[in-house]
């Protein structure tokens, strides 16, 4: 009875398999971790395009979640495959995030592909070198830059703080009024701590370029004690999407924010037109996305081929720029020969290129990235 | 008396034959995978050897989630008893057939959304100016500026009830249904009252399927993740979230398993309410 | 007049507050979840939407999105589920119920583990196993992911109903000279048949629901509805997120719609014990 039922049900579930795989001639797989629209550029326009420049080639491509949590996955998924002993691994291009990239790269992950695609020395920021203190020269492309910034409702808040220490002051005077999603329930949290610690602890260029010192994290009592009693007047949202959520809603009126996802939920209609960015001093953070290819990628080949399509002047103009609002990956001076002035301008509308140059700072290196979470846990929130 | 010792045997071996193939596969795709979890949950990561330390650093750093998790969803199991304890004593007792046939058509629907959804539909409508109390607004019962909003542990209380009383409930009315109505009857004529037939005559002969039904969903809701982390943006919170950020942000999974034997140690109890309420009832049907 | 007043009108008063709050409490949620699917533009301090239409539905279905894909991967993965654990859970409940198996409780617990323990530490142990048997990928590995987490609710289920047949008709067979098969399959099984399709409508509402294993062991080869909504509801993209929920809603009530028959109270009593 068992056996037979068994038996049927595998062969239809092969049947089912043949059915829905209906056999393509090549197929690579392009993991995203990160927002949905960052998987619908890779499923609506970079697959496409790629699909037409190759023909018989087909893109699979799946986005794994939001935030580190959407990286951590594609961390195990490879891990999973390297300590099985595989030699083709399923995932040939995938996009990580910043801390990830270092990860996987201590742990043999990544291949080394930079130096193998045209386009690899159009790009010449540090973020292209190291990842949270990791050497991963050669074996990442960034895809784009963020940076968080506040958004705040100009109508309520016709004159926002300009600094951690303005916001301090205007938030103990309007209680309830900002809301940030603490540091477990994504970046855009951890980025406004980060700033915090930054402006406050005085130990930025430690912090962002090491060397590391574990005794550094006992002198933070004060300088989160102070955060302690600033969030006694601050309102907690659920995530990044919380956050635009809740001011779009009316809850709040200022909130940290990441700049690439403000701008796509304005333009889908969710975040009211008139709400604005601000870049506050002395800075906060952000990180680019990056694309990397496996160490055993089934098809590394085409793989690159993907990346190279993907971080080419015309595709970082038409496709990150103009249609997505994102800082481009490469050099923004390839970028800017592709674009009408006006498309490369509405990029800088709210935070300006010194803003940018000034106030985007970089994360901590991975240990202290560690310790100023850790710290926040225990002294915030316990 | 040989024989009879030999069939008794032989019954054993078949047992154990007809139970094995379910057995086999729940050790094999999730006890075994669960050993290594054990191991690191119990083993040094920098130094080898085995320690204790990823258990002490869980208690020193989330002693408040694990207490906020075992009151959240203690609370809202007993919530979802009472209400489909109520439910389907309506559904048994109820007089009137429009009204017992409207209810029993209302109260699924939550069964077929999942937690995610559930999580999803919830926080746009119990948030400050989400939709019920815009309804509550709009309708005049509340001014603007009295409304509250409901995404803290409250959320994730409502949430749980909602989608998971529909589950007991529809056990519960089912284990209702099938009792021998002639006591019900009798004691009508009576003249007890329906809350006392309720309470006094059907609740205790179908206490072991509420138990059932309880507990399981006191073990689903421990281990949910979506609802506590969309819902839910204030600390304390659950330990899901906790076992979820340790992997995510430290890549720490010591003490995310070791969270995890935590909540297993919670459900643990659960169990053991179940083998003793098991025992009581003879060990059998 | 007045009679009528007093017999129909006025016990229906708190019996249609009662109902009606209980309808607000169910429906609203979900109301909410239709206006959302159909919002085109929607911003503080507007109470409801200020366009309306079906952009979002185009969205979901576009050419190269996997909306439908996913949606037949889901039904498809969810059925064999289902045939899967029937297929293991029939035999282990026939056992719990009539047979006398030493560490009874300690088995029916056993099947509890899988939904106790915060599966993302265990998945990830279960891909790396899986990786090394190459079923990783596959639609073999997803089922049998869907069916341990089912697992609990098919053979506790499965017991009960067991349990609830009258042995007095088996022996009755017997004794006019059926196999012990032949009296399984056509006394036992048919009569505790009801309870047994109660407790699918439970594995479906599981492996439809199930989102981690099938990320850890199906991604990329295999997706399902709930990766598409998991991204979706995480990124605050409420549009995707409801109409992905709406067209999960389709296999789940349509299976509830078919089995509804087979629900019958006797079995339901019994689940667990």
């Amino acid at each position: 009875m068992r056996r037979v039922a068994l038996t049927r049900a595998s062969i239809a579930i092969g049947l089912a398999i043949g059915m829905a795989g209906a056999v393509q001639a090549q197929t690579i797989n392009v993991l995203t971790a990160g927002s949905q629209n960052m998987v619908d550029y890779v499923t609506d326009y970079l697959g496409p395009l790629f699909e037409e420049q190759n023909p018989g080639v087909t893109v699979r491509a799946a986005g794994t979640g939001p935030g580190d949590a959407g990286s951590q996955k594609i961390f195990e998924k490879l891990d999973a495959q390297m300590s099985a002993g595989s030699d083709a691994w399923d995932v040939d291009v995938a996009v990580v995030h910043q801390k990830m990239a270092g990860q996987m790269r201590e742990a043999d992950l990544l291949g080394s592909y930079r130096g193998d695609i045209a386009t690899g020395e159009l790009v010449t920021r540090d973020t292209a070198k190291m990842a949270l203190g990791v050497d991963v020269d050669g074996y990442v492309m960034p895809m784009f830059h963020s940076q968080t910034a506040i958004a705040y409702n100009p109508d309520l808040v016709p004159d926002p703080p300009s600094s951690y220490e303005e916001l301090k002051e205007w938030v103990a005077a309007n209680p309830g009024q900002f809301g940030y999603n603490g540091i477990k329930q994504g970046m855009s949290g951890v980025s406004f701590v980060v700033g915090w610690m930054y402006a406050h602890s005085g130990q930025e260029d430690v912090l962002s370029a090491g060397p590391y010192d574990p005794a550094l994290k006992d002198g933070w009592g004060d300088v989160l004690a102070e955060l302690k009693s600033f969030n006694e007047n601050v309102t907690f949202t659920p995530g990044n999407a919380g956050t635009l959520d809740m001011l779009n809603r009316g809850e709040i009126v200022m909130g940290p924010v990441w700049v690439d996802m403000f701008y796509t939920w304005q333009a889908d209609g969710r975040v009211a037109p008139n709400i604005k960015l601000k870049l506050i001093g002395p800075g906060m953070p952000g990180q680019p996305m990056y694309y990397i290819v496996p160490a055993k990628a089934a098809n590394s080949d085409l793989g690159k081929k993907f990346v190279e399509l993907a971080t080419s002047p015309a595709v970082q103009a038409e496709g990150i720029v103009k249609k997505f609002n994102w800082y481009p990956g490469i050099d923004a001076v390839h970028v800017e020969d592709s674009l009408e002035p006006a498309d490369f301008e509405k990029l800088f509308a709210d935070v300006t290129p010194d803003d940018l140059a000034s106030k985007g700072k970089v994360f901590p290196i991975g240990p202290f990235f560690d310790d100023i979470l850790e710290s926040y846990e225990r002294q915030v929130q316990n | 008396m040989m024989t009879l010792h030999r069939s008794l045997r032989d019954e054993r071996v078949w047992s154990f034959a007809l139970v094995a193939p379910a057995l086999l596969t729940v050790g094999l795709l999730f006890i075994y995978p669960l050993g290594f979890s054990a191991v690191s949950a119990f083993s040094a990561e920098e130094e080898g050897g085995w320690t204790f330390a990823n258990f002490i650093k869980a208690f020193d750093l989330y002693s408040n989630d694990i207490l906020f998790t075992v009151v959240i969803v203690s609370l809202s199991t007993v919530l979802i008893g009472v209400f489909a304890i109520a439910i389907g004593g309506y559904l048994t007792l109820g007089e009137n057939l429009y009204a017992v046939a409207i209810l029993k058509w209302l109260y699924r629907w939550p069964l077929f959304i999942p937690f995610i959804v559930a999580a999803q539909l919830m926080r746009t409508f119990l948030a400050k100016n989400g939709l019920m109390n815009n309804l509550i607004v709009g309708s005049g019962l509340l001014e603007p500026l009295q409304t509250q909003s409901f995404l803290d542990w409250r959320g994730i209380v409502i949430t749980f009830v909602w989608k998971q009383t529909p589950f007991v409930a529809l056990l519960v009315a089912g284990a209702m249904a099938s009792l021998d109505r002639s006591m019900i009857e009798s004691a009508r004529n009576l003249g007890a009252g329906r809350l006392r037939i309720l309470i006094e005559i059907i609740l205790p002969q179908v206490r072991p399927t509420i138990v059932v039904a309880l507990i399981l969903s006191f073990v689903v809701m421990m281990s949910v993740l979506s609802v506590p982390i969309m819902i839910n943006a204030q600390t304390p919170t659950m330990l899901t979230v906790d076992m979820a950020f340790r992997i995510n942000a430290y890549g720490d999974y010591g003490v995310a398993n070791a969270l995890g034997f935590i909540s297993y140690l919670m459900t643990g109890v659960v169990a053991w309410i179940y083998l003793r309420h098991g025992v009581r009832q003879g060990g059998s049907p | 007049m007045s009679n009528v007043w007093r017999g129909v009108v006025v016990p229906w008063i708190p019996r249609a507050i009662l109902l009606g709050l209980f309808a607000f409490a169910i429906f609203g949620p979900l109301a909410n979840l239709l206006l959302w699917s159909v919002a085109e533009v929607w911003y503080f301090p507007h109470k409801l939407p200020l366009e309306w239409g079906f952009d979002f539905w185009r969205q979901v279905f576009k050419p190269r999105g996997n909306a439908m894909l996913s949606l037949n991967n889901s039904i498809i993965i969810a059925i064999f589920t289902v045939i899967v654990s029937l297929a293991i859970a029939i035999p282990a409940g026939y056992a719990l119920a009539r047979r006398n198996l030493p560490w009874r409780s300690l088995i029916l617990i056993a099947f509890l583990l899988p939904q106790a323990f915060p599966s993302v530490a265990v998945y990830i142990n279960v891909a790396r196993i899986f990786y090394g048997f190459g079923l990783a990928g596959t639609y073999v590995g997803v089922v049998l992911v869907h069916t341990v987490q089912g697992l609990v609710f098919a053979v506790w289920i499965a017991t009960a109903a067991f349990s609830a047949v009258d042995r007095e008709l088996e022996e009755a067979a017997r004794n006019l000279g059926a196999s012990g098969l032949r009296t399984f399959m056509t006394i036992t099984l048919p009569l505790a048949l009801p309870g047994i399709m109660a407790s699918a409508i439970f594995v479906f509402l599981i492996s439809l629901d199930e989102f981690t294993g099938t990320f850890f062991v199906g991604v990329p080869d295999v997706v399902t509805m709930p990766l598409l909504l998991f991204n979706a509801s995480m990124e605050g993209n409420y549009q995707i997120a409801s109409i992905t929920s709406l067209l999960l809603l389709v296999p789940s009530v349509g299976f509830m719609l078919f089995i509804e028959r087979f629900l019958k109270a006797d079995v339901l009593a019994k689940v667990g014990n």
